[in-house]
């Protein structure tokens, strides 16, 4: 056995989660191992986000069930800067905004409370800075203006990847990152991930409706979710097959009580 | 009628006039005893240089004022009692024409006198560019300011006023006349004082007058800032924006009263009030009521809002998200929204040295 497979970045197992008494993940098994990028694909309102959120601790959900462990270690009990803190990221796939909060200062602040002072001081983080911007094709300009306020849709993703970047997460659940992108964005924001994730032992969760941005990350292994649970998983030929086919003949084969492999 | 007769002929004003609806008079007032006027009032010290420490070229601070244009027709209890306890306290604000520094002027006043008072009568010079902060500090337990003045005719004006006193009763009275073409940004930063009370009074006389009204109110503790602000329209093509917020923790009550006043003529008047409450306990407590008196029909708009509420949960949780505390992204989340009013009231020089007054502000109120 891989050491990997004993202790994945992310191990989700038999997550089950509500919300105002709705159940919306039914039990779901998720297993990453380290240096691999995963994704969930489905249509909307199959669970993909609360998936999501629930990884990062948003305190709506309720978790009745299962668990979600980080290299090995339950996450649950955890708050949301707690996890970022362990190594969490989550790219929003509708980040807020807030006005009067200036980017450089907010970047500094978060950089600083997730790898440490340290990290976030001097000519090391401004030269960081520049180079992470650089590669995202953001102008100087971008660090005075305020957190996500009067962004365009292409510029709050691509300061979510920011964030990723500087933060550099063990785990990076990236919700819906390339909507609203154009095919330029979607390259932009898949080298981003790829800076990330490839080359290292961290590991990637990609929650998309569309394949477009797969054929820039080539994810190891795709997960199919049908109301709150994973129907299927594969390699990247599913996300080709989904593209093609749609979802109508997997809804079909759940409803007829298939079990799929 | 010299204001000391005007004031003593004035009855307690009615808890039904807009101005005094949360705080009365005699709350405010220096004794407490309505119908007197206090002789043992000091005057503040007072100074005037850059951001820098330079002394400015081109403004001046001299004794004594020419006599005040009234204020426009309302309450007059402030403005008579203000002008006769100022009497022998009273400094002009001079700016030559055409003063252009590029630097932030600031007047301190520090008043440590338990009652004290002063006047400052601004004159903004045609066609400058000034940029003025009052701070008013010390430990006083009653200080009255009264700031009239007129912005010349072309001239750009950011005036901003910062409360910091460590304690007691702050009552600021403004009547602020603003000329043709004139463009005001007029700033309130205030976490200063147990009890504010301020009447702010802003009147475009003249076509082409543009007001910016900005605060940044924030209260702890069992604090009580009130703040009323009256903006009259009474010329054409004029334009006044009212953005008001306040941050109340504690026990704290803040109250924000608006009046536009848009008279019959101000053909193509644009004026909108908008005041935003950040509730940070249980117990704060935050009041908020603009009113309108349009007369004129041939505006561009006329609009009011208010909103209140405590600290946005899906902003918390965002904050969070990148590793930040509950508590360090609701201090961050409470000095946001301070400074998304606070960063339009002048300079990134003005704003970055108010930045940092607020940033010690906030961590001395322990929010």
């Amino acid at each position: 056995m891989h050491l990997s497979d004993e202790n994945p970045i992310l191990n989700i197992i038999d997550l089950q989660v509500g919300i105002d008494g709705n159940q919306i993940l039914k039990g779901i098994d998720i297993k990453i191992p380290s240096g691999e990028i995963h994704a969930i694909m489905g249509r909307n309102g199959s669970g993909k986000t609360t998936t999501a959120n629930v990884i990062m601790g948003h305190p709506s959900y309720e978790v009745e069930g299962g668990d979600v462990l980080l290299e090995g270690e339950s996450i649950l009990e955890m708050e949301p800067w707690e996890r970022s803190r362990a190594g969490v990221f989550l790219s929003f796939q509708y980040p807020q905004a807030v006005p009067g909060l200036q980017v450089g200062n907010f970047l500094r602040k978060s950089v600083g409370s997730v790898r440490g002072d340290d990290a976030a001081r001097g000519s090391t983080f401004r030269e960081e800075l520049k180079s992470a911007m650089s590669k995202l094709n953001m102008p100087p300009s971008f660090l005075s203006r305020y957190v996500n306020d009067g962004f365009s849709g292409g510029e709050k993703k691509r300061f979510e990847v920011l964030q990723m970047m500087l933060l550099r997460p063990r785990l990076a659940v990236l919700d819906e990152t390339d909507s609203g992108l154009d095919i330029d964005g979607i390259r932009t924001v898949a080298e981003g991930i790829n800076d990330v994730v490839r080359g290292t032992d961290n590991g990637a969760l990609i929650i998309t409706h569309y394949s477009r941005i797969l054929e820039h990350v080539r994810p190891d292994r795709i997960h199919v979710m049908i109301g709150g649970k994973i129907v299927t998983s594969g390699g990247p030929g599913l996300a080709t097959l989904l593209e093609e086919n749609g979802y109508d003949w997997l809804e079909q084969r759940v409803a007829e009580g298939e079990e799929f492999e | 009628m010299d204001p000391t007769s005007e004031y003593l002929s004035l009855g307690e004003p009615d808890r039904a006039v807009h101005l005094w609806r949360y705080t009365p008079w005699r709350k405010v007032h220096p004794t407490g005893n309505i119908s007197e006027i206090p002789e043992e009032v000091s005057p503040p010290g007072l100074s005037l240089c850059c951001i820098n420490g330079e002394v400015p070229e081109g403004v001046r601070l001299i004794q004594g004022s020419e006599s005040v244009e009234g204020l426009p027709d309302s309450d007059s209890t402030t403005s008579s009692f203000m002008s006769a306890i100022t009497a022998n306290s009273t400094w002009t604000v001079e700016v030559d024409p055409g003063f252009n520094p590029g630097k932030t002027v600031v007047l301190e006043i520090n008043a440590d006198s338990p009652i004290s008072a002063v006047h400052i009568c601004m004159k903004v010079g045609t066609h400058s560019n000034f940029e003025f902060v009052t701070v008013v500090k010390g430990d006083c337990e009653w200080l009255g300011l009264l700031r009239t003045g007129s912005t010349g005719e072309g001239s750009i004006t950011n005036d901003v006023v910062v409360n910091l006193l460590g304690r007691g009763t702050l009552l600021r009275v403004d009547s602020i006349h603003i000329d043709r073409d004139s463009q005001v940004v007029a700033g309130t930063i205030s976490s200063g004082s147990e009890m504010t009370k301020s009447d702010l009074r802003y009147r475009m006389g003249q076509p082409g007058g543009n007001l910016n009204v900005l605060g940044s109110i924030l209260s702890a503790e069992e604090m009580i800032l009130d703040h009323h602000i009256e903006i009259h329209h009474d010329a054409p093509e004029t334009f006044s924006r009212l953005d008001w917020h306040s941050a109340c923790g504690g026990k704290s009550k803040t109250v924000g009263t608006g009046m536009l006043k848009v008279s019959e003529g101000s053909r193509g008047a644009d004026a909108a009030q908008l005041f935003q409450n950040l509730l940070l306990s249980e117990n704060a407590q935050a009041d908020s009521i603009p009113e309108l008196e349009v007369t004129e029909n041939e505006v561009v708009g006329c609009g009011h809002g208010t909103a209140s509420g405590p600290v946005d949960e899906e902003q918390l949780f965002y904050l969070g998200t990148r590793g930040l505390s509950s508590e360090q992204a609701k201090s961050m989340l409470v000095a946001a929204f301070l400074n998304s009013t606070l960063s339009e009231m002048g300079s990134m020089e003005m704003h970055n040295w108010l930045v940092e007054i607020l940033s010690d502000d906030l961590d001395a109120l322990g929010i």
